[in-house]
């Protein structure tokens, strides 16, 4: 029956498993972006350190995860508590700065990106580190007659649940109702008497607790290296340009799409890998340049010109 | 937590020696304004990544380095040596300040060490009008000049040249290249698919050119394992080092492709990228032109002084430190009473044969590059951990 398959899908076929990998790659770039999103489009800060936070997560994966259920499910806490509470600290790190423009905060998170990662460097070492997963998914297995690694499909399942979760969070819970309401109108809902303060201390801290998740569940396909941080936060910030800001539904299109650039894109046209993804996001930024910027003013505290 | 312990105390350790390093030079340099030099001692200026992206290969080189100084009692060639070291950093624009720091302000009388072949290339005309001897652990990147340069590593090129043939002999059928585009990558590769050819091998890739992947951001390598599965390749051969050498085998082992025999560029598995790979790893074939397991005295007594220190075992980088100050150690020798920059360069020319872990051999009077034999190793267990463990002779490859 595979083999029928393979013969039905004919020129389809070698892309089948590259396409199914997109899903995934973009599922965990949507789990990691989506905190960055949240960040710059309701506390209206631009979180450099975000690669960080995902970081902290990978790293704690690597130093817990003993092939074990349990160390999973430790680490997952661990992981999304300490990146959380890193996020609370950068929000008290940027309480100065608090109204002054994206460049300097982009400056602060920045250096706190350099010496984070530094500091990560010299607790784990220079190496990259490896990443025990349970046995039962240190496998591959058979998909429409391709071999695909079981810890990836069954990640798609687990991120999209956590997407859903999101969009329920956001949609339906007070707490999501205050996160469109900054979306929308940040000043309104400070005259309404919400503490910016706490608005971004909460952002902070839930951004890093979904990169610390990320980080963590994603260390068997972005590994804990010195380099991850610098990885994760320029795939983020792709689909913060190409996805906008302030809804989930966006920030879900635009990861897929970079996975799928990443991956199926790449399958397609290897020559072009080089550039493929930052064509893509040209392309977009032309066709929907005047959108973006629009949004962007009125976000803006103060809301000048 | 695998390493956090002593890693950070082997940190707080090079913050010290590097200070004591400064002091040292400091007063050393004061001395020698009033009587004209301490006699006897003579100054080495080492550069390594200390800190970036080369740190792991950086602190492999300055550790093979002490090694041996350690062994020989902080002497080369009968000199007590002040060893100063500075950091490389990521490449040449951080490497030259720290370089000409050494020559003009600590006065070295050589230089060693240099991760990056990019940093090589721009302390290059520094070290030419210093007219101070080169004696190069890793980055070599094929200089013109090469009159006061001498490399213990190789040339990129030679890695796939000297299995080549081996990859003809035991492949039925055609190999697909792979790997990343920058310049180490390129030259790797070519230095397999140019000598693979030659001798009547046929690659896999559609066009006969090897397939390469944007560096350093790609982390996803299944789309590439799409392509060679498609391409109906028997077997791959591939150079990755790294967080990069870390994916690409760890997708490997659970792609479509993972029967196939991988055979490689030997950084594909050397030191801690072995470690985070695990089982991943195990069976891959690799060329390199040292492995910890080598049998002859020199390796036995270097293994031995190394694992006093560490935990794992040494790796290629460190093993071409310690022989680049066990070249030193004989120029110095041979230089006479008061070696000078000119004297050492001579005689590190008319050195012969040179007895190092990796076996015996000689610089190339063209290249000024190890003559060396390589060896193929296979990625197998070695008591507790997975090794790479030699399985045979390669080619002699250099000059």
């Amino acid at each position: 029956m595979m083999l029928q398959a393979a013969r039905v899908l004919g020129p389809v076929d070698p892309y089948l498993i590259p396409a199914l990998d997109g899903v995934a790659y973009g599922l965990l770039l949507f789990v990691a972006a989506s905190g960055l999103v949240f960040c710059f489009g309701v506390a209206n800060i631009l979180n450099l350190a975000h690669g960080l936070l995902y970081a902290i997560g990978a790293y704690l994966a690597a130093a817990l995860l003993d092939g074990g259920w349990g160390s999973l499910l430790l680490a997952l806490g661990v992981g999304t508590l300490a990146a959380a509470g890193a996020g609370g600290l950068l929000a008290g790190l940027l309480a100065p700065v608090a109204r002054r423009d994206h460049l300097t905060q982009a400056l602060l998170t920045f250096g706190v990106a350099l010496a984070g990662g530094a500091l990560l460097v010299t607790a784990f070492g220079p190496d990259s580190l490896p990443v025990r997963i349970p046995a039962a998914l240190d496998r591959s297995v058979e998909v429409a007659g391709h071999r695909y690694a079981a810890y990836r499909l069954v990640f798609i399942g687990v991120a999209a649940l956590i997407a859903v979760l999101l969009w329920l969070a956001v949609a339906k819970t007070r707490a999501g109702m205050l996160v469109r309401a900054a979306v929308d109108d940040a000043d309104m809902v400070a005259c309404l008497g919400v503490n910016p303060a706490r608005i971004r201390l909460g952002v902070l801290g839930a951004a890093g607790a979904l990169a610390g998740a990320a980080g963590v569940l994603g260390a068997p396909i972005i590994g804990p290296a010195p380099t991850t941080g610098d990885t994760v936060l320029l795939l983020s910030l792709v689909v913060v340009v190409l996805g906008g800001l302030g809804s989930v539904q966006g920030t879900l299109l635009a990861a897929l799409a970079v996975g799928e650039i990443q991956s199926l894109g790449v399958a397609l046209a290897p020559t072009a890998a080089p550039f493929l993804l930052f064509a893509a996001m040209a392309l977009v930024l032309a066709v929907r340049a005047r959108g973006l910027p629009g949004r962007f003013l009125r976000l803006r505290p103060g809301g000048s010109t | 937590m695998p390493f956090p312990t002593g890693t950070s105390r082997r940190r707080a350790l090079t913050g010290v020696l590097l200070a004591l390093g400064l002091t040292v030079a400091s007063s050393a340099c004061n001395s020698g304004n009033d009587t004209g030099g301490t006699p006897g001692t003579i100054k080495i200026g080492l550069l390594a990544s200390l800190s970036g992206t080369y740190e792991a290969v950086g602190t492999e080189i300055r550790d093979g380095f002490e090694l041996y100084l350690r062994m020989h009692d902080g002497k080369l060639g009968g000199h007590k040596v002040d060893l100063i070291v500075a950091d490389e950093g990521n490449g040449a624009q951080t490497a030259v300040p720290a370089a000409t720091k050494l020559i003009k302000q600590d006065r070295v009388q050589a230089l060693t060490g240099i991760v990056g072949g990019g940093s090589v290339a721009g302390v290059a005309p520094v070290l030419a009008e210093a007219k101070i001897p080169f004696v190069g652990s890793n980055g070599n990147p094929g200089l013109k000049d090469v009159s006061r340069s001498w490399f213990t590593s190789y040339l990129s090129d030679e890695t796939g040249a000297a299995i080549a043939e081996y990859v003809r002999d035991n492949v039925k059928g055609e190999v697909f290249a792979i790997g990343p585009n920058y310049q180490g990558g390129y030259d790797q590769l070519r230095g397999f698919t140019d000598t693979f050819k030659e001798v009547g091998g046929k690659l896999a890739n559609p066009d006969g050119k090897t397939l390469w992947t944007p560096f350093p951001q790609t982390t996803n390598f299944l789309p590439y394992f799409a392509q060679i599965k498609a391409s109906g390749a028997e077997a791959v051969y591939t150079f990755y080092a790294g967080s990069a050498a870390v994916d690409f085998v760890k997708q490997y082992a659970q792609s479509e492709i993972k029967d196939l025999p991988l055979y490689a560029a030997g950084f594909l598995t050397e030191g801690g990228v072995l470690n985070a790979q695990g089982e991943a790893a195990r069976n891959i074939y690799s060329v390199l032109n040292y492995s910890p397991d080598l049998d002859n005295a020199e390796n036995r007594s270097f293994v031995a002084a190394w694992k006093e220190n560490h935990d794992g075992s040494p790796t290629t980088y460190a093993m071409a430190s310690y022989d680049a100050a066990a070249v030193l150690d004989k120029a110095i020798g041979a230089a006479g009473d008061n070696p000078t920059a000119e004297t050492i360069n001579k005689a590190i020319a008319g050195l012969g044969q040179i007895d190092s872990p990796r076996g015996t051999w000689q610089f190339s009077k063209e290249t000024h590059s190890p003559v060396q034999k390589w060896y193929l190793r296979q990625v197998r267990q070695d008591g507790r951990a997975l090794s790479n463990t030699v399985v045979g002779d390669l080619a002699t490859v250099g000059g």
